[in-house]
């Protein structure tokens, strides 16, 4: 049954993606841009759990709690000193600060770690779980419930808390929103801020199952999210979890029944594909053309 | 006499045609080395200032298009055509590719635009990588040393006359062109497509237009830099080297035909000069990007512009200024929507 074995792979993977995709649909909903840098912010919560628990020797559970940190407070700097003196400006201006901001991220982590690759250990000594002809890894389900969990909180959140409705009309009207009384600074804020903890957490608790890590990930990392992304349709919560599943699936399944050097292109193509052809995506509501 | 009125004399670009040709007599051979990179990254940077700077496009795919220049020339050119047709296949598959990925760009809103041609510059990447029978995959390939009519170009003084003359060439073409109705359709576009098409301006049209042509100025310029280094590898055409381009094109300053001279002079040349710090270029490069969009908009040119060092570039002042007291009222009434980007903010709310 090679079909569980790729979809359970598939899923595995879909949960990180889901991560990231959740971090930059979270920026976009609040203050309609995209963040170019959220690869980095990963790298970061990456790097973080790695040293912490691999260099320092720490519980995995702290440097979960450190990377999830780190990755928090460089969203809120970010935020606080690069973009609100800047929200007013133009798209172009902002997302074309964002790419500049992930570069010297990027360049931040080449000072300290170089173009090498490193091997994060294994967190469960537990061998893999093994359901019929499945084979899954402790990491892989703690990954995939993460997400699942987390998803329904930032679900309700934008449902029912002050804040999440907060963050919704400051994203269709910042004056509007001011006007009523919103402490926009503090809506950006805490977005960037569960912005960055979601990158950082998918960091920390997807490194082990990349095991893999090296400062140009975030870039690899970014595109997966993307294509989560827009295939749930740019600005829905529920589409970037249902979007990262099904890109981590579609993958597998490609690069298992086509051509297994396609598993790497496949999130390209999908965000090429649902673009031109599709771009209201699974969930979107945004219109995304042109007037 | 005003410095800038030199630059706008009749008598001009022949005097510029003899200084190019007077330099290879000043340089030794490392020197001759950096002044053919800024060359070609005058040609490439060109390609980015119009579809960034003048049409306004969020395009993130000029360095797949220079990949795909760089590797077309190459590839021809050791199947023993003249040089210049071979230059001249690697832009025009670069433009070809560029009215394909320009397609999107038909329908899209600017921030989807720069997520689809992030994705296809990443696969460009990806295909050189791994087609192997042809692009000799990841080691990447020597690029053959050009003959040009039976004389073989083999230092670099010798290859710098033909990236010189390939380059003025170029730059003639775009500045005529953008003098022209090409020029002020694309910044009719950039400023207000809704505008731009009530006056008539056939908004597809132009768009596949400037991409075309940004795709053709980055395969050639990328021809050029595959002479130039001779050798070349497909992580040369990765996000790293479009961040180069944008920060070329924004130190410079964005919409000035003289930024992208300005801004291939300035960075061809700092990594050279700071040799010993090159852990620290991608930085450099972000920072630079950052700095100069948020706090220098118009860039170097810029400020020679005022200073009158250079002319006026007519209808072409790279982003509006905001008046400060209309900034709080801009970010939801359509009002003052000026610069490129802008109307996106008005549009969807």
């Amino acid at each position: 049954m090679e079909f569980f074995i790729l979809l359970s792979a598939g899923l595995a993977n879909g949960g990180y993606y889901a991560l990231i995709a959740l971090g930059l649909v979270l920026i976009f909903k609040a203050q309609d841009m995209v963040q170019f840098g959220h690869g980095e912010v990963f790298m970061v919560g990456a790097f973080t759990a790695y040293t912490v628990f691999a260099v320092v020797g720490w519980p995995y559970l702290v440097a979960f709690i450190a990377a999830v940190l780190a990755a928090t407070v460089v969203g809120m700097i970010v935020e606080r000193w690069l973009i609100r003196p800047i929200a007013h400006m133009p798209h172009m201006t902002l997302v074309m600060v964002t790419v500049g901001l992930s570069f010297c991220l990027k360049g931040a982590a080449r000072i300290e770690w170089g173009k090498d690759i490193y091997t994060f250990p294994s967190v469960f000594k537990s061998g893999p779980i093994v359901i019929g002809e499945v084979v899954l890894m402790p990491q892989q389900l703690v990954l995939v419930a993460f997400t699942l969990s987390l998803s329904v909180v930032l679900y309700l959140m934008f449902k029912y808390t002050a804040l999440g409705k907060q963050m919704k009309a400051t994203s269709q009207n910042m004056t509007g929103a001011q006007l009523s009384g919103v402490n926009i600074g503090r809506v950006f804020s805490s977005t960037w801020a569960m912005s960055g903890a979601l990158g950082g957490a998918a960091g920390a608790l997807s490194a082990p199952v990349l095991s893999l890590l090296f400062p140009d990930i975030g870039t690899f990392i970014l595109l997966k999210g993307f294509a989560a992304a827009v295939l749930g349709g740019f600005g829905s919560i529920v589409g970037a979890v249902v979007g990262g599943f099904a890109v981590g699936v579609m993958e597998k399944f490609v690069g298992f029944y086509i051509s297994t050097s396609l598993e790497h292109i496949s999130a390209f193509v999908i965000i090429m594909l649902v673009l031109i052809f599709w771009p209201k995506g699974l969930f979107g509501t945004k219109d995304v053309t042109r007037v | 006499m005003r410095i800038s009125a030199f630059f706008e004399a009749r008598w001009f670009p022949a005097l510029f045609l003899l200084f190019l040709l007077v330099i290879p007599l000043t340089t030794n051979n490392y020197f001759q080395f950096v002044i053919n990179l800024v060359l070609c990254y005058v040609l490439i940077g060109f390609g980015q200032q119009l579809i960034l700077g003048y049409a306004g496009q969020f395009s993130f795919a000029n360095a797949a298009f220079m990949g795909i220049g760089a590797y077309t020339t190459s590839i021809i050119f050791t199947l023993n055509v003249p040089i210049l047709i071979a230059l001249m296949a690697g832009g025009l598959l670069a433009a070809l590719v560029a009215c394909l990925v320009g397609l999107p760009a038909l329908r899209l809103s600017r921030v989807y635009l720069a997520l689809a041609t992030i994705a296809f510059g990443e696969m460009t990447t990806w295909i050189l990588t791994h087609w192997n029978s042809v692009t000799k995959g990841g080691d990447g390939m020597y690029s053959p040393v050009p003959v040009f009519f039976g004389y073989s170009l083999d230092t670099d003084t010798e290859r710098y006359f033909l990236i010189a003359i390939v380059c003025f060439v170029m730059v003639m073409i775009a500045q005529r062109m953008l003098a022209s109705k090409f020029g002020r359709a694309f910044i009719a576009i950039r400023e207000n497509e809704m505008v731009a098409s009530c006056n008539g301006i056939n908004i597809p049209l132009y768009k596949t237009i400037a991409f075309a042509l940004s795709g053709f100025y980055a395969g050639v310029g990328g021809g050029l830099y595959a002479i130039a280094v001779n050798y070349i590898v497909p992580d040369n055409y990765d996000l790293f080297q479009l961040v180069i381009h944008f920060a070329l094109v924004m130190v410079g300053g964005l919409g000035s035909m003289y930024g992208v001279i300005v801004g291939a002079l300035v960075l061809t040349t700092l990594p050279e000069v700071l040799r010993d710090f090159q852990h620290y270029q991608e930085m450099l490069y972000g920072v630079l990007l950052i700095v100069f969009i948020v706090f220098i908009p118009r860039g170097v040119a810029g400020f020679l512009k005022d200073w009158k060092i250079l002319p006026r570039e007519i209808l072409v002042h790279g982003w509006r200024e905001e008046i400060p007291h209309v900034r709080e009222a801009a970010k939801t009434a359509a009002v003052f929507n000026v610069g490129a980007g802008a109307e996106d903010r008005g549009a969807e709310h």
